[in-house]
């Protein structure tokens, strides 16, 4: 750790990384017991003190193994080590103290002991150690400071230090996409990605909603199963994709300004686990979504059945719901498009208003349909009497004639 | 207890003493069973006879009779004869039953001289053998039993039906094999200690074992009992050598025989074990995946007439399938270990159907319920490779498949129990906590049929699930019970010392495991458990190195040369 160390001090430091024990198996060799080797080799695997009797063949073993490497860490997991200090001389050594601080790019985070590790008095052979645990919340390049403190031969106070450097590396990649559905509510499709070298468990994938939305998870069927099965297993570069639904409160669905400045969705909460259990958590920043541009005025059908029969006429409801800043006089149209499998009923050109900013109104409407088919709801336009402008909606939505 | 997974249930042999081994396969002719009699200076004998053959010699005969073995149930009575005989006239006993098949033996001469009195050996091999019986035809079939491919099938077509001497093989269908690590083996354990501890207190008891055995199959067998293992692989290398296998043959033909293979075999086996895996996928590889028409009786039908199936033991088709996984390259296993299943599978759906495993006759009921027994067995340990090579590749999902697949066959709660405990540890591999606990609910659940009371597994199954929680100390209290239970269990002593380390409780945790290696060194001084002694002692003091010398004069004391890498362990 320090070749250079030259001056020779009583107590010595070691640091170990606690990441999780393995299980281990021993070398699995079998033979038949008419074979050359008989039952011999057989007998070794018995008893083996790191076989499971009766389950011999099997590598999932009961024996732990303690960590052999530092191995890698990754955000969101806790890092865990073992310092250890121990009297090297044969003569008690005086007022023996540790220090560990955690050196990242933009801090320093002192780490707390467990013990209260106050100076003490370390006896021949005696060691003073500790755990310690921190949460990585830093990528990049991480030092472990250890400054060990003792009362030397002269009676001064000597000290010396050692660092251990290690890199702390991304897990997780998370993409979003949004769907601003036409209801208002949003989607939100989250892919999870594993970037870390081995297979991990998500454990928990949470969408923790701001205050504008209530969150529905569609990640489970109707008794609480999760669609990916029993094991939320990713292999490395794998990714499982979680889809959320988002209603908008009642308080911002209400009013339009509201809602198109509802932009904060939420944060994602990620819990994972690794080789025996090692756990990790991360939560995403704050998701943002673009919000819908609804110009001047917002039109939308709404009770709109999703299949009439041809010929019979059917009613729906159309919404329309001044965003702009000013007062609106409109006028709605219906017209009868020529290539249009839908004939509407009821009177054109009539005249609505005046919409205060923000108000909205409901008007039903009355169609009948004379061709089968998929049918698009079209031939609805909205006259602004004060900038002389004509609104079109033909694509807003489509029902299915039988 | 014939329900449980045990070992021995692959291969369709019930729990037999130990001593039966050397009563397997015997030649049939005397002069082959008499021509690998150990030639060697006396004493080197006599110690061999004192430990091969145990003193109660007749309890583990009687034994024999208990244990249904239907070989054996004639031998019985005689049994008196051959202990009778006094032991010192009695060649090592292991010597005389290794040949297996009739082929020419590597001393054919001078076996004469030893046979001070003919009679009595005659009487007492006659005794221990099952000379004079009908060999068990069904039980040969049975155990050789495989199914050539369509390639291979052609050649044997034609072996079989051309004329006496007619029949000259391609060199294609050859398999031709030679061996590949030229340089003798020392005794590992041997070196290092007298690198780290000197000549004198070494001791040079190991090289005089490895000289004194016999120079073949018994010699080998005392060689792996005691742990020779370096040793025995130096003697394999004398075996094939003589057999005409050795160094530089390979790629020329040669003739194969149950024999030659079943030295293949000891060799891989014990290569695989100290770790030589270089050298021994070099000396595989010409096997190829054993499908070569020369691997199966069919293929000599003069010498093996009638006789089917291959000359490969199972084990060693299965070794060699398995290679990859040790060599970084679970995926090529994989494949192998489903090929053979797939055999196995055709065989076992012939047998289902009142047939042979190739199909090719009718078959008796008991022979049948026999024949399905071992192949089921040997089925279950394909699987349980598979496991180990999804485990490899941590293909968990994998491996929980077949677990589970495996669990549903199983037709035992001690089955169930076993594998339901095994699915739990697979899960807390894969870090799944939550699964792992359900599967431990399972397991439990079929442990009270056997127990009312938890027993160590589930103590430890327990703390394993408290580690991957994190809580090191219920962790702790449930291994406690399990060492309540067994204070005596090695690997429960080495997780005590580990949750200990991370309770931040090194001292305890050394000491923890100190009293496991004194308490039972055959046992404690293993692999493992000296990597985390020795990181432990690393880990408290940067002066280590007498410890570590004490670890290594104990393993010089208990211990011969089956570790592969000693260094490794000790951290020296």
């Amino acid at each position: 750790m320090d070749p250079k160390e030259v001056v020779e001090h009583l107590v010595a430091l070691k640091v170990m990384r606690l990441t999780k024990p393995a299980l281990i198996s021993p070398k699995i060799v079998t033979c038949d017991s008419k074979d050359l080797p008989g039952n011999i080799l057989n007998n070794y695997l018995k008893d083996d003190a790191t076989s499971v009797t009766q389950m011999e063949t099997l590598s999932a073993g009961q024996f732990l193994l303690l960590p052999q490497s530092f191995g890698n860490i990754y955000l969101g997991e806790t890092f865990s080590c073992y310092v250890c200090v121990h009297n090297e001389t044969n003569n008690p050594v005086q007022s023996v103290s540790i220090k560990a601080d955690l050196q990242t790019n933009s801090q320093r985070i002192l780490l707390t002991t467990q013990q209260n590790l106050s100076p003490t008095m370390l006896d021949v052979d005696e060691t003073l150690s500790d755990v310690i645990h921190h949460e990585v919340k830093d990528l990049g390049t991480h030092i472990l400071v250890c400054e060990v403190t003792y009362m030397s031969n002269y009676n001064t106070l000597a000290s010396f230090r050692k660092f251990f450097k290690f890199e702390v590396m991304k897990p997780l990649d998370v993409k979003t996409k949004f769907y601003n559905a036409e209801s208002d509510d949003v989607y939100l499709e989250a892919q999870v990605q594993n970037i870390t070298s081995g297979p991990i468990i998500l454990e928990q994938v949470s969408l923790e909603s701001s205050q504008q939305f209530n969150v529905k998870s569609l990640n489970e069927v109707d008794d609480g199963i999760s669609v990916f099965g029993d094991v939320t297993l990713l292999q490395p570069q794998e990714s499982c994709q979680y889809l959320y639904c988002l209603t908008p409160r009642e308080n911002i669905s209400k009013e339009i300004k509201l809602l198109a400045a509802a932009k904060n969705i939420g944060k994602l909460d990620i819990v994972w686990r690794s080789n025996l259990g090692e756990k990790g958590r991360l939560q995403t920043s704050q998701l943002q979504r673009m919000t819908p541009d609804y110009g001047d005025i917002r039109l939308t059908f709404e009770k709109l059945p999703s299949k009439v029969s041809v010929e019979e006429p059917f009613d729906f409801q159309c919404k329309i719901v001044n965003a702009s800043e000013r007062t609106l006089d409109l006028i709605l149209k219906l017209r009868s498009l020529q290539d249009s499998s839908l004939l509407w009923c009821g009177i054109s050109n009539k005249k609505l208003g005046p919409l205060e900013p923000g108000q909205s109104l409901n008007i039903s409407l009355t169609a009948l349909p004379i061709n089968t088919g998929l049918c698009n709801i079209s031939g609805v336009s909205l006259l602004d009497l004060f900038l002389k402008r004509t609104y079109d909606y033909d694509d807003l939505a489509s029902v299915f004639v039988y | 207890m014939d329900n449980k997974p045990s070992l021995s249930q692959y291969f369709g042999d019930k729990e037999v003493p130990p001593a039966s081994q050397f009563f397997d396969e015997i030649g049939t002719s005397p002069s082959d069973m008499i021509q690998s009699i150990y030639l060697g200076e006396p004493e080197g004998n006599q110690t061999s006879t004192g430990s091969v053959f145990p003193q109660n010699m007749t309890a583990s005969f009687t034994q024999q009779k208990m244990s249904e073995e239907m070989n054996f149930t004639n031998v019985v009575p005689t049994v008196s004869t051959a202990a009778a005989v006094p032991a010192t006239s009695l060649p090592d006993p292991s010597t005389f039953f290794d040949t297996i098949g009739p082929e020419p033996q590597i001393v054919p001469s001078k076996t004469g001289s030893v046979l001070a009195n003919p009679t009595i050996l005659t009487e007492a091999m006659d005794g221990l053998s099952i000379k004079n019986q009908p060999v068990d035809k069904e039980a040969d079939r049975r155990r050789d039993a495989w199914l050539p491919n369509d390639e291979a099938k052609k050649t044997l077509m034609k072996a079989q039906s051309s004329p006496k001497g007619s029949f000259f093989p391609e060199r294609e269908v050859l398999t031709m094999p030679g061996l590949v690590l030229e340089e003798e083996l020392a005794d590992a354990l041997q070196e290092v200690a007298v690198k780290y501890l000197g000549v004198s207190s070494a001791g040079s008891r190991g090289v005089v074992r490895a000289e004194h055995v016999s120079r073949d199959e018994a010699g080998l067998r005392e060689l792996l009992r005691t742990g020779y293992l370096r040793a025995a692989v130096n003697l394999t290398h004398v075996l094939i050598s003589a057999a005409g296998q050795g160094v530089g043959r390979m790629h020329r033909p040669t003739k194969h025989t149950p024999r030659s293979l079943q030295l293949w075999l000891t060799r891989f086996a014990v290569m695989l074990r100290i770790k030589l895996n270089e050298p021994l996928v070099k000396e595989a590889e010409p096997f190829g995946d054993f499908s070569k028409p020369d691997m199966f009786y069919e293929f000599y039908p003069e010498t093996y007439e009638n006789r089917t199936g291959s000359l490969v033991p199972f084990s060693l088709r299965l070794l060699v399938a398995e290679l990859p996984s040790h060599v970084g390259k679970p995926e090529e296993a994989v494949d192998r270990l489903y090929a053979m299943l797939d055999t196995i599978q055709t065989m076992l759906l012939n047998l289902r159907e009142g047939k042979t495993e190739d199909g090719s006759a009718t078959i008796a009921e008991q022979d049948k319920v026999e024949s399905i027994r071992l192949w089921m067995g040997r089925e279950t340990r394909v699987m349980h490779s598979l496991v180990n090579c999804a485990i490899a590749m941590k293909d968990y999902r994998q491996a929980a498949t077949i677990l589970l697949t495996l669990q549903q066959q199983a037709s035992s709660a001690g089955q169930r129990r076993a594998i339901c405990s095994a699915l739990c540890r697979l899960w807390l591999l894969a870090g799944h906590v939550r699964a792992a606990m359900s599967c431990l609910d399972i397991a439990r659940e079929a442990r009270h049929h056997i127990c009312p009371t938890p027993d160590v597994r589930e103590y430890v199954d327990l703390g394993l699930i408290d580690i991957a929680h994190g809580k090191y100390q219920e962790a702790y209290n449930n291994f406690a019970r399990a060492a309540d239970q067994e204070p005596t269990n090695i690997m429960v002593a080495n997780n005590l010392s580990v949750c200990l380390l991370y309770m931040g409780r090194l001292k305890e945790a050394i000491s923890v495991l100190q009293k496991a290696i004194n308490s039972d060194p055959e046992r404690g001084l293993n692999e493992s458990l000296l990597i985390n002694l020795c990181t432990l002692y690393e880990l408290e003091s940067s002066k280590t190195n007498e410890k570590k010398l004490n670890l290594l004069r104990m393993l010089c004391k208990y211990k011969s040369d089956t570790i592969p890498n000693v260094l490794e362990c000790l951290k020296l």
